[in-house]
């Protein structure tokens, strides 16, 4: 690894200040960064830990809930407020990971984590996302765990967390803050896809840190679920996964959520799955047809044809085993 | 001699240090002036290397460059063929292969100029396949691309084929896997013009890196001395593997004058280094409609790698292997080791006979599918009873009744119950079926046919000067409980306390040759030649006055002590001596080939989800006859890790080539089982003493990986009557036999043989 300077920050602004050096990263729970620094992936020469600032609180809001950016996954898939009103949001972080990961890890962390894709973790192969323009050797490479959903020439490259699957079913908003003061980002403009840049995975800017993240009531919140395919069943991303929601009264579904991970570049909002339910009853065949909408488009490669039929069975189970547990 | 510490479950020698953090392993040694070593490796599979150039950025003078020239003697790996360089020169026959070497103090320099490297190749047509190397789209070895043929013949096979009812044909194939051991290949080398090579590593066979060290260097065994450290597991990787990444270290410390150190990261461990061989079985079988096998031909080939390295025994035993624990009186084996442009297979727990046995297992399973005769049963009409003959003609000494054992098997993994449970559950909806499946095997102990009496292998044990009792061999503790087992076993023969002894660290200077730590023989072969030392030394120590019968503990090591401080030492040796009926034709595979067999009938209880295509153990039954269990609690660790090693290769464990290389060479990428996916695993033993094993003890660490893979796939079967010809049955492997539907007739070309 390469030598760097430490330092630990304990009030926002000032942490804000540090961060705008060049070469500076942030550390929260330090288990992607720490990993990418081991790989020279990241080379910072200065990590600037934000463990002390009072970013750690998980709180009501109005009749949501607001989680603070270094709550650990732990902390907010037990919390009480979050177990109950939004099961898929308890349910997408127990399925990450590992508990040792899981108790280190942050929501912030969780949200900017990078791609598993083994190109991009190995410095001495080319990778358009590490650095520009050197090539894609994933997409006639080994390409198993990569996207078949919003991809591009440059990059393919998997998001990978389960969190952020659940928040953006949720509604939920990335309140962030940088030198010119705070934004609210709502989780469908958080992540981007590649497109010709894919080294900018986020709409955060330079320096700017991630202080919580607000989740609304929805009438859905609470039925809601998330299904996660994957190799085995602990330490294992997901090969395909749905966070889906349905507010269903009268028997018909008056409003739903699908959204898919571990199949596309970034946390994947279906929504002609979605409307594939919206004011029918919620039966077997609609879950079916909402499966087939969610794939819609999708570019298969050598390793991951198979995602694209895993991805419509994970929508439709997920979907099925809501109903069924309501 | 009475057994007061064999059979109970006495500490291990060294669980205090490991789980105190005490235990030094090589990457927690340093000397000093120690620098950092790195390898520089071609990244095309096949081609001439025309030049090596040092990248621009880096300051090279800082650097030790090693390359093939600075060798000083003879560039190769020293070990049965001696084909496979220490460092390529003009030819790269893998992806992988070593081409420089580098060191310098800071290691993250190291890897910037281990990048900057760049090798200059002219690549050729390359072999990726078995067919391929068979079919000879390139030769890349030799002048047929085999590296060793063998057959086995018993019997008229022609006249068994002409006479049976049916003809079974099934194409079977098994995937490499990687041994990941906890801790990566490691080691630390020093070198001075008195003293010569010195070598302190992670490994398992001390002398065979002596061995190779010997003619690399040009120097004698008093020059090239070789050290274990703790060792984090070790599987067969690092039985050959270390003489590789030692002769490296070597070289560099020549040249460096000063200690270097090389441990490889788990991706560089994972794509360099070696892994089981993948294999392809064609199995035909004639069969009579009541499930006899009258004969089986069998075409059994691996994918050695680049060099043949030790592909030949690991040919050997698959060969021998293939027709299992069956009486069937007409056999003909076909063994072929081929070679392809990835890094050479290597030593891996089974050696050959998991991939053999797997076809021969999933066959039966096939047959019996066809014909209507169930799982149990038609092993049941076909196993070998004592005084009859296995496939090389050896007859079966060993006091076992595999229907005896079946039957315990069964029982205990609730057979019957559970077929009729989910013969009903399988036909409600939902998308879960689950089956059960069996397989039925053995696994010879210590080398094959003449192999131990060449290796006459030597055990001593020597008194110190406070009375103990220390136990001089080469065979290495790994994690398997080496060291725990000889003291149990000299502290019986000796009749003392299980503190008395001590186990000696594996130093070619201080240790004689046990010869290697492989084969399941290290308690049988080796813990035997314990047993005589220690005999030895009794029966010194009684004629000389000193001791006498009965004695405590205390007694003995008083008298121990006594003859040290009168005669300045007391030391007992012992030499392999192979049993008298022991006979092998090393030239047409007659024979002998092992001295004893352990015996073993595994059930697996599968589950399968049918909208995800994921296959997952529930309940797994492990029975085995082994002879005499020395330490239960060893014994059943060995079963269990085996059992989960094979339930990785089973189902997980999928090496992606790609053009020779190991495209997914990492954990995220490479699936291993976590304690949560392995079902409860419950080892069972029967015991059946073998005369020439201490107290009757046979060889089990193998056997645990030969058995997993059959019986999970056969369950899978038994759960959605799909026939699954290839491993690891990963989801896309089931997905795409249950969208082609295949079934026996599919895996099994069915002749009915027409009868005049
Ligand atoms: C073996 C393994 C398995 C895993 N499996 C899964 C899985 O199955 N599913 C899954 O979803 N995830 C998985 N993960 C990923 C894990 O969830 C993330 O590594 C973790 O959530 C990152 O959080 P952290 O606090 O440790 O982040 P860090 O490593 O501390 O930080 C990550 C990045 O975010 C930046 N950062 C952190 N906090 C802030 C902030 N408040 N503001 C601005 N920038 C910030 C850092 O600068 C850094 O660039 C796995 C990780 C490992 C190592
Ligand atoms: S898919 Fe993206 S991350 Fe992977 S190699 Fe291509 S550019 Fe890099």
């Amino acid at each position: 690894m390469k030598p760097f300077a430490y330092s630990r920050e304990t009030g926002l602004d000032h942490a804000l200040a540090r961060g705008k050096e060049d070469g500076v990263r942030y550390l929260a729970g330090g288990t992607t960064l720490i990993d990418l620094m081991r790989l020279g992936v990241e080379e910072p020469s200065t990590v600037v830990d934000l463990r002390a600032l009072p970013l750690r609180d998980i709180k009501a809001d109005g009749d949501g809930v607001q989680i603070g950016a270094l709550a650990t996954n732990t902390e907010v898939a037990y919390h009480p407020l979050i177990a109950k009103a939004y099961p898929v949001l308890s349910e997408a972080l127990l399925s990450g990971a590992s508990p040792q990961l899981r108790n280190m890890a942050s929501v912030g962390g969780n949200l900017l984590q990078r791609t598993r894709c083994s190109y991009f973790r190995d410095p001495s192969s080319p990778c358009n996302k590490r650095m520009a323009g050197s090539g894609c050797p994933a997409l006639d490479g080994y390409n198993r765990s990569n996207a078949i959903l919003g991809v591009s020439s440059s990059c393919i490259a998997t998001h990978p967390s389960d969190m952020a699957v659940a928040l953006l079913a949720l509604d939920a908003v990335v309140h962030v803050r940088g030198g010119g003061g705070e934004r609210a980002v709502p989780m469908g403009d958080f992540h981007v896809a590649p497109g010709s840049t894919p080294a900018v995975e986020t709409a955060l800017q330079k320096g700017e840190i991630i202080t919580h993240v607000t989740v609304p009531a929805s009438p859905f919140a609470q039925r809601s679920h998330y299904v996660k395919v994957r190799d085995r069943a602990s330490y294992a991303f997901a090969l395909s996964s749905a966070a889906v929601a349905l507010d269903v009264s009268g028997g018909v579904v008056k409003s739903a959520r699908v959204v898919l991970g571990g199949v596309a570049t970034k946390p994947w909002r279906a929504t002609e799955a979605e409307a594939e339910l919206v004011g029918k009853p919620p039966t077997s065949m609609s879950f079916d047809a909402a499966g087939a909408a969610a794939v819609r488009g999708a570019v298969p490669r050598t390793h991951n044809a198979f995602k694209v039929e895993l991805a419509k069975r994970t929508v439709a189970r997920a979907l099925r085993d809501l109903v069924g547990k309501a | 001699m009475k057994n007061r510490l064999i059979g109970t479950s006495v500490p291990r020698k060294e669980a205090f240090d490991k789980v105190t953090g005490r235990a030094r392993y090589v990457d927690d040694v340093s000397f000093p002036g120690m620098i950092y070593g790195t390898t520089v490796r071609s990244k095309v599979a096949r081609g001439r290397l025309r030049g090596i150039a040092l990248g621009p950025g880096i300051p090279w003078d800082e650097f030790v460059v090693v390359t093939a020239k600075d060798i000083p003697g003879i560039n190769a790996i020293h070990l049965i063929n001696d084909d496979q360089p220490c460092l390529a020169d003009g030819v790269i026959n893998h992806p992988e292969e070593p081409v420089v070497l580098l060191a310098h103090p800071d290691k993250h320099l190291l890897e910037k100029a281990r990048q900057a490297v760049v090798l200059d190749i002219d690549e050729l047509p390359a072999v990726h396949s078995i067919e391929d190397a068979l079919a000879k789209t390139a030769v890349v070895w030799g002048e047929d691309n085999i590296f060793k043929r063998y057959t086995i013949e018993k019997g008229d096979i022609a006249e068994a084929f002409a006479n049976a009812d049916v003809i079974l044909e099934g194409h079977y194939e098994t995937g490499a896997q990687e041994q990941l051991y906890i801790e990566n290949n490691g080691v630390i080398a020093s070198y001075s013009e008195e003293a010569g090579v010195t070598i302190w590593g992670s490994l398992q066979c001390p002398y065979y890196i002596q061995k190779a060290l010997i003619p690399l260097f040009g120097v004698g065994p008093e020059r090239a001395r070789v050290i274990q450290l703790e060792t984090g597991g070790g599987f067969g990787g690092k039985e050959e593997y270390p003489s590789m990444i030692a002769s490296h270290a070597a070289l560099l410390a020549k040249k460096a004058g000063v200690p270097v150190k090389i441990i490889y990261d788990r991706a560089e461990d994972m794509a360099a280094t070696t892994k089981r061989h993948p294999s392809r079985t064609v199995v035909r079988a004639a069969v009579m409609r009541d499930g006899t096998v009258v004969g089986l031909d069998i075409d059994f080939a691996i994918d050695g790698g680049a060099y043949s390295t030790l592909s030949q025994v690991v040919l050997s035993r698959g060969l021998i292997h293939a027709a299992g624990p069956y009486s069937c009186p007409n056999v003909h084996i076909l063994g072929r080791a081929v070679a392809t442009n990835s890094p050479p297979h290597g030593a891996f727990r089974g050696f050959g006979a998991p991939q053999s046995i797997f076809a021969l297992e999933r066959h039966l399973d096939e047959i019996g599918k066809y014909l209507g005769i169930a799982p149990d049963e038609i092993r049941r009409r076909n196993f070998v009873k004592p005084g009859q003959t296995l496939a090389t003609g050896q007859v079966v000494r060993d006091d076992v009744d595999m229907n005896v054992l079946l039957d315990r098997a069964l029982e205990a993994a609730g057979w019957g119950d559970k077929k009729a449970r989910f013969a009903v559950e399988n036909r409600e909806e939902g998308s879960v079926k689950r089956g059960i499946g069996l397989a039925t095997f053995l696994h010879g102990t210590g080398f094959t046919g003449s192999g131990e009496k060449f290796l006459a292998s030597i055990v001593g044990v020597e008194a110190t000067a406070d009375g103990h009792v220390r136990v001089l061999a080469a065979s290495t503790e790994i994690g398997q409980g080496t060291n725990t087992i000889f003291a149990q076993i000299a502290g019986d023969a000796l009749g003392v306390d299980y503190d008395v002894i001590q186990v000696g660290q594996p130093d070619t200077a201080f240790v004689p040759n046990s010869g290697p730590t492989v084969a399941s023989r290290t308690c049988t072969i080796v813990g035997k030649l314990v047993e005589t030392a220690a005999l030895g030394l009794r029966q010194t120590l009684l004629g000389s006055g000193l001791l006498e019968e009965p004695y405590s503990s205390e007694q003995f090591v008083k008298a121990c002590s006594a003859y040290v401080a009168r005669s300045g030492e007391l030391r007992a040796y012992a030499e392999y001596k192979q049993p008298p009926y022991i006979k092998w034709d090393e030239d047409t595979f007659k024979g002998d080939a092992y001295g004893a067999y352990s015996w073993a009938v595994y059930v697996a209880s599968v589950k399968v989800d049918t909208l995800t295509y994921e296959a997952t153990v529930e309940d797994f039954v492990a029975l085995q006859e082994v002879g005499k269990v020395i330490h239960p609690t060893l014994a059943a660790g060995q079963i269990e890790g085996g059992v989960a090693q094979g339930i990785g290769w089973a189902l997980y464990e999928n090496v992606v080539w790609k053009n020779g290389r190991m495209a997914n060479d990492r954990m995220t990428d490479y699936i291993m089982p976590t304690s949560v996916d392995l079902p409860p695993i419950r080892a069972l033993f029967a015991e059946s003493p073998y005369s020439y094993g201490p107290s009757g003890a046979k060889g089990i660490g193998e056997l645990p990986m030969d058995g997993p893979g059959p019986a999970i796939v056969n369950a899978i079967l038994d759960a959605v009557g799909i026939g699954i010809p290839r491993i690891p049955a990963t989801p896309e492997v089931v997905m795409e036999a249950y969208l082609a539907n295949t079934s026996v007739t599919r895996v099994c070309r069915a002749t009915e043989v027409a009868r005049g």
